[in-house]
C-alpha cells in the first residue's frame, strides 16, 4: 500500500510532450489498410448488382443504361457508407476499391455526399433525368 | 486614506478587476498543470476568460420552486465576500489595502462566506442533486473549518498578533514557519483544497455522483460569479499560506514564485489522489487533521510559555 | 420533512447523467448518504435491431448486429457468423478462425482498457483514466491497421474473414503487445497498491459466489466472485479449440477483485495473441457461403469482454433470417447492481454500476409479457404503429 502509486509517471509527464494529437495542424499518415472512400472501376463490371444487394447501408445503386454495351452508372452515397468493405468482398470482378487516404469526408454541402462513377456521357444522362421530371411537372403554388 | 484611494483599492487594485483576472489566471494555471500531469495539452490561456464571458452573457434560468431573490443574491454575496478578503492580504507582496488588529479572523470568515453561500444556494433549490451537494458542502465546511482556522492561527500565535500584515512581516524576518510548523502548513494547504472543493475533496460536486452538487441548477450569471469567487479565493488562500508559512512575500517576484510553487503542489495532489467519499473526508479531518494541528498548537503554547 | 418524505428521498442517476455515457435510469432511495433501496428502468435506447434483421439478408444483418455494441462489436459479428455458418453447414477455414479470435482478443484488450479508464473516472481518479486511455490508443491503432476501421471493425464475412495478417502486421502486433503488457503490469500495481484508490474499491460491493450464482451474473463480474464461468473454456468456439484459455478468477468478490480480474485477463489475452501468431494456420481466408440458408435453428454462444453473449438464429430457407434473438451480458449482470446497492454509500453507486461494465444500448431488448390470465400481449405491426402515433399525439 502506497499513498500514491503514479507520482513518478505524473511528474515525468510535466517534462514530457503531451500525448494529445494536434490533428488539424499535424496530420498523421493514414494506416495502409484503412478503409475510406470507395472508388469504382467501370472496366470489368458486369452489372450483377451484388454490391448493391449486400450493402448494409444502401449506399450503392447500380443504374443500368445498357447492359449489353456495359454502360453502367455507379451511384455512391458517401454519407450512408459505413466503410465495412462488404462490397469489395462481394464483387467478383474486383471493380471496387476502398482507398486508404481519402478519409476526411466532411463537407458543408449535401451534394458532396452523392457521387456518380461511370462514363461522363452516361453520368450526364442520369443526372439529366430528374431535371426533366421537374419540367414536366411544374409546381403550381 | 482618502476616498479616491479607497475607490481604487475597491475597484481596480487589489480588489475589483485585478483580482478577478488574477483568479482566472490562477485557475488557468491550475487546469493547465493538472492537464500536464495527465499528459494532456490542457486549455489555452484565455479559456477561463472565455468561459466566464460566455456564462455572464447567457440567460440565467431561475428554476421553479426557489426563492428567486436568494437565488440571484447568493452568488453576488459569495463573490463580494471573497473580494473583500483580498483587501486584507498582502496581494502581490505589497502592503494590504486595509489593516486592523484581528483582520485575520475577518478574512477567514470572508473566505468561508463563499462556501456558506454555495451550501445555501444548493439548499434553496428543489433539485435533488443540489440538496445532496448542499448537505455535503456544509458537512465538509464543518469538517475542515476548525483545523484550517487552527492552522492559520499557529503563525498568529508565534507572531503574537492577529493582524495579517504583522504576521507576514514576522514570517519574513524569521525562519520559515514551514520548518517550525510543518503540520500547520500541510493542514492549511489541504484545508485550502477542501475549501475550494478541489480533488480529492470534491465530493460536494462529484461529477459522476451528483452532477455539479449545489451548483446543478445554476447557469449563466450565477454560475459565473461562483466560479470567479472560487478563483479569487484560490489566490487569497495561496497568498495567505505563502505569506505565513513560506517566509513572507516581500515583493511581486517572491509572491509569484511562492504562490505558483504552492499551486504546482496543489495541482499534483489534485491529479494523484482519488476522490474521497464525504464520510472519509470528515473522518480524515477530525481523526488526523484536527488532532495533529491541536497537538502542534499545544506544543506552540507550551513553547511560548517556556520562552 | 416528515419521516415518510425522508424515506422517499430518491436520487435519480440517468437517463441523462455524467456518470453514465448511455441512457439508463436508476433510482436510489437514500437515508443521508446510505442507500436504502434501488430500482432500475431500462429501454431508453431500444433500437429494434432484432426486428431489423428480419428485413435484411444475412450479409446485411451481420453488419447491423455488429452495431449492437460499439465496444465489443466484433464478438457480435462473430457470434452471428458462427451461428449462420452452422445453419448453412459451412465451416470457415482455420486461418479465418484464428484471425477471428485474434481480432476478438485485441478487442477484449481495448474493451478492458476502456473500462479501466471509465471505472477510474467514476472514482474520481482521472490520472489513471487519462493514462489508460492513452495507452489504449496502441491497440486501437493495431485494430485500425489490421481491419481498416477503429470501431465496428467489420473483420468478419459469412464464411471467413476479410483481413489477412501479414508479416508486417505480426511484427506490429508483437511490438504493441509487448508495450501493453508492460503497461498492464503497471496498472495492476496501481489498482492493487494505491491506498487512496483502494479506499474506494476494497470491500465495496462484495458479492459472494452463492449470490453470484443466484443472480446469474456472467463474465468478469462472476469470475471476480470466484465463479469460474467462461464460454471460451466451457464451450470453446473458433480457434479457442486449439488455443485453450486459462480462466482467471478472484475470490474477494468486491470492486477491487473486479479490477484485478479484468486486468489479469489482459495478460491472458496477450498470451493467446502470441500463441496464435506463433501457430497461424496457412490457407484460405474464406470459403464459399450459400446465399440461402436451409431451414433450421441454432444457438451461438461466445464470450464477449463483458461476459456470455447469446445468439439464437432461426432460418427459413430464404436469404433472410426468420428470427434473431440476442442476449447481451449486461442484462444478467444488471440485477447484481440492485442487489448490492442497498447498504452502501451513495458515492459508491457510480463505481458499483461501472463495476459490471454496463452497456445499455446492447442491453435494451423488446420483451413481450404474458399476462397471468393467459392473455398474450402480442401486437401486430399495425397495432404497434397505431400505438406509436397515438402515444406521440
Amino acid at each position: 500500500m502506497k499513498l500514491s502509486t503514479m507520482w513518478k509517471e505524473a511528474l515525468g509527464s510535466l517534462v514530457q510532450r503531451p500525448a494529445t494529437e494536434k490533428y488539424p495542424f499535424v496530420r498523421q499518415e493514414a494506416p495502409e489498410h484503412l478503409r475510406s472512400k470507395l472508388h469504382w472501376d467501370l472496366e470489368g463490371c458486369t452489372g450483377c448488382s451484388l454490391c448493391a444487394k449486400d450493402c448494409p447501408a444502401n449506399a450503392i445503386e447500380i443504374i443500368t443504361i445498357d447492359k449489353k454495351a456495359k454502360r453502367f452508372v455507379f451511384h455512391y452515397y458517401v454519407d450512408r457508407c459505413t466503410f465495412c468493405g462488404q462490397c469489395v468482398a462481394s464483387c467478383n470482378k474486383d471493380c471496387i476499391e476502398l482507398v486508404n487516404n481519402e478519409w476526411e469526408l466532411a463537407a458543408l454541402d449535401k451534394d458532396n455526399f452523392e457521387l456518380y462513377y461511370g462514363n461522363d456521357a452516361d453520368v450526364d444522362s442520369v443526372l439529366a433525368e430528374p431535371a426533366e421530371a421537374d419540367v414536366e411537372e411544374p409546381i403550381t403554388a | 486614506m482618502n476616498t479616491f484611494e479607497a475607490l481604487i483599492a475597491l475597484l481596480i487594485f487589489p480588489g475589483g478587476i485585478f483580482i478577478l483576472f488574477m483568479g482566472m489566471a490562477y485557475e488557468w494555471a491550475d487546469r493547465k498543470l493538472v492537464a500536464r500531469f495527465q499528459n494532456r495539452v490542457g486549455p489555452r490561456w484565455f479559456q477561463p476568460l472565455a468561459d466566464n464571458i460566455k456564462l455572464l452573457a447567457k440567460e440565467e434560468v431561475v428554476p421553479a420552486g426557489v426563492n428567486a431573490v436568494l437565488f440571484t443574491v447568493l452568488p453576488v454575496i459569495a463573490l463580494a465576500g471573497a473580494m473583500t478578503a483580498v483587501l486584507y492580504v498582502p496581494m502581490m507582496g505589497l502592503e494590504p489595502a486595509h489593516s486592523f488588529s484581528g483582520d485575520l479572523i475577518v478574512t477567514i470568515y470572508m473566505l468561508s462566506l463563499l462556501t456558506l453561500c454555495m451550501g445555501l444556494a444548493g439548499a434553496n433549490t428543489l433539485d435533488r442533486f443540489s440538496l445532496m451537494g448542499a448537505t455535503r458542502t456544509l458537512t465538509q465546511l464543518f469538517s475542515y473549518e476548525a483545523p484550517f482556522l487552527l492552522a492559520l492561527l499557529g503563525p498568529a500565535l508565534v507572531a503574537e498578533t492577529w493582524e495579517i500584515k504583522a504576521i507576514s512581516h514576522y514570517a519574513a524576518n524569521h525562519t520559515w514557519l514551514l520548518l517550525t510548523q510543518p503540520i500547520g502548513f500541510l493542514v492549511a494547504l489541504i484545508g485550502l483544497m477542501g475549501k475550494l472543493e478541489l480533488p480529492p475533496f470534491d465530493a460536494p460536486e462529484a461529477e459522476t455522483e451528483i452532477v455539479a452538487g449545489a451548483m446543478t441548477e445554476y447557469s449563466g450569471r450565477g454560475l459565473a460569479l461562483f466560479h470567479l469567487g472560487k478563483g479569487v479565493e484560490l489566490v487569497v488562500g495561496l497568498t495567505l499560506v505563502a505569506g505565513f508559512y513560506l517566509g513572507g512575500i516581500a515583493n511581486p517576484l517572491l509572491f509569484f514564485g511562492k504562490t505558483l510553487l504552492l499551486l504546482v503542489g496543489l495541482a499534483g495532489v489534485q491529479a494523484l489522489l482519488t476522490r474521497l467519499r464525504i464520510d472519509q473526508t470528515v473522518g480524515l479531518w477530525w481523526r488526523y487533521g484536527a488532532l495533529l494541528v491541536l497537538v502542534q498548537f499545544l506544543v506552540l503554547i507550551l513553547w511560548q510559555g517556556v520562552m | 420533512m416528515t419521516s415518510n418524505q425522508l424515506e422517499n428521498f430518491r436520487i435519480p442517476i440517468g437517463p441523462q447523467h455524467p456518470a453514465l455515457k448511455e441512457p439508463g435510469h436508476f433510482e436510489f432511495a437514500v437515508d443521508g448518504e446510505t442507500v436504502t433501496d434501488a430500482s432500475v428502468r431500462l429501454g431508453y435506447v431500444h433500437r429494434g435491431i432484432e426486428k431489423g434483421t428480419e428485413g435484411r439478408n444475412y450479409v446485411q444483418s451481420m453488419y447491423l448486429l455488429e452495431r449492437v455494441c460499439g465496444i465489443c462489436s466484433h464478438v457480435h459479428a462473430t457470434a452471428f457468423a458462427l451461428g449462420v455458418e452452422r445453419l448453412a453447414k459451412v465451416e470457415a477455414p482455420p486461418r479465418a478462425q484464428a484471425i477471428r479470435v485474434l481480432v476478438g482478443e485485441l478487442e477484449r484488450i481495448h474493451s478492458h482498457m476502456l473500462w479501466l479508464g471509465v471505472a477510474a473516472h467514476e472514482a474520481g481518479f482521472d490520472l489513471l483514466f487519462m493514462y489508460s486511455w492513452r495507452d489504449r490508443e496502441t491497440v486501437m491503432n493495431l485494430l485500425e491497421n489490421i481491419t481498416g476501421n477503429r470501431v465496428n471493425y467489420s473483420a468478419n464475412l459469412l464464411g471467413g474473414v476479410k483481413c489477412d495478417i501479414t508479416d508486417q502486421h505480426e511484427q506490429e502486433i508483437r511490438t504493441g503487445i509487448d508495450f501493453l503488457e508492460e503497461r498492464t503490469a503497471y496498472y495492476l500495481d496501481v489498482v492493487s497498491n494505491d491506498a487512496m484508490f483502494l479506499r474506494r474499491t476494497r470491500g465495496i460491493g462484495v458479492m459472494s459466489p452463492e449470490a453470484a450464482e443466484q443472480l446469474g451474473v456472467v463474465g468478469p463480474t462472476a469470475r471476480a466472485s470466484g465463479v469460474a464461468r467462461d464460454v471460451r473454456v466451457d464451450a470453446p468456439y473458433a480457434a479457442y479449440v486449439d488455443h485453450p484459455v486459462n480462466i482467471v478468477t478472484e475470490t474477494a468478490g468486491d470492486l477491487e477483485a473486479r479490477f484485478k480480474v479484468r486486468i489479469k485477463e489482459l495478460f491472458e489475452s496477450y498470451r493467446l495473441i502470441r500463441a496464435i501468431l506463433d501457430n497461424m494456420p496457412e490457407g484460405d481466408l474464406t470459403t464459399r457461403m450459400p446465399r440461402r440458408v436451409k431451414p433450421g435453428e441454432t444457438i451461438s454462444r461466445v464470450e464477449a469482454p463483458r461476459g456470455e453473449l447469446f445468439y439464437y438464429i432461426k432460418s427459413n430457407g430464404t436469404d433472410t433470417a426468420d428470427r434473431v434473438k440476442v442476449r447481451t451480458p449486461t442484462l444478467p449482470n444488471m440485477g447484481s447492481v440492485l442487489a448490492l446497492a442497498v447498504g452502501h454509500q451513495f458515492a459508491d453507486m457510480p463505481m458499483l454500476l461501472a463495476g459490471i461494465d454496463p452497456c445499455f444500448s446492447c442491453n435494451d431488448r423488446m420483451v413481450s409479457i404474458n399476462a397471468p390470465g393467459g392473455d398474450t400481449q402480442q401486437w401486430t405491426w399495425e397495432q404497434l404503429r397505431q400505438y406509436g402515433i397515438e402515444y406521440y399525439r
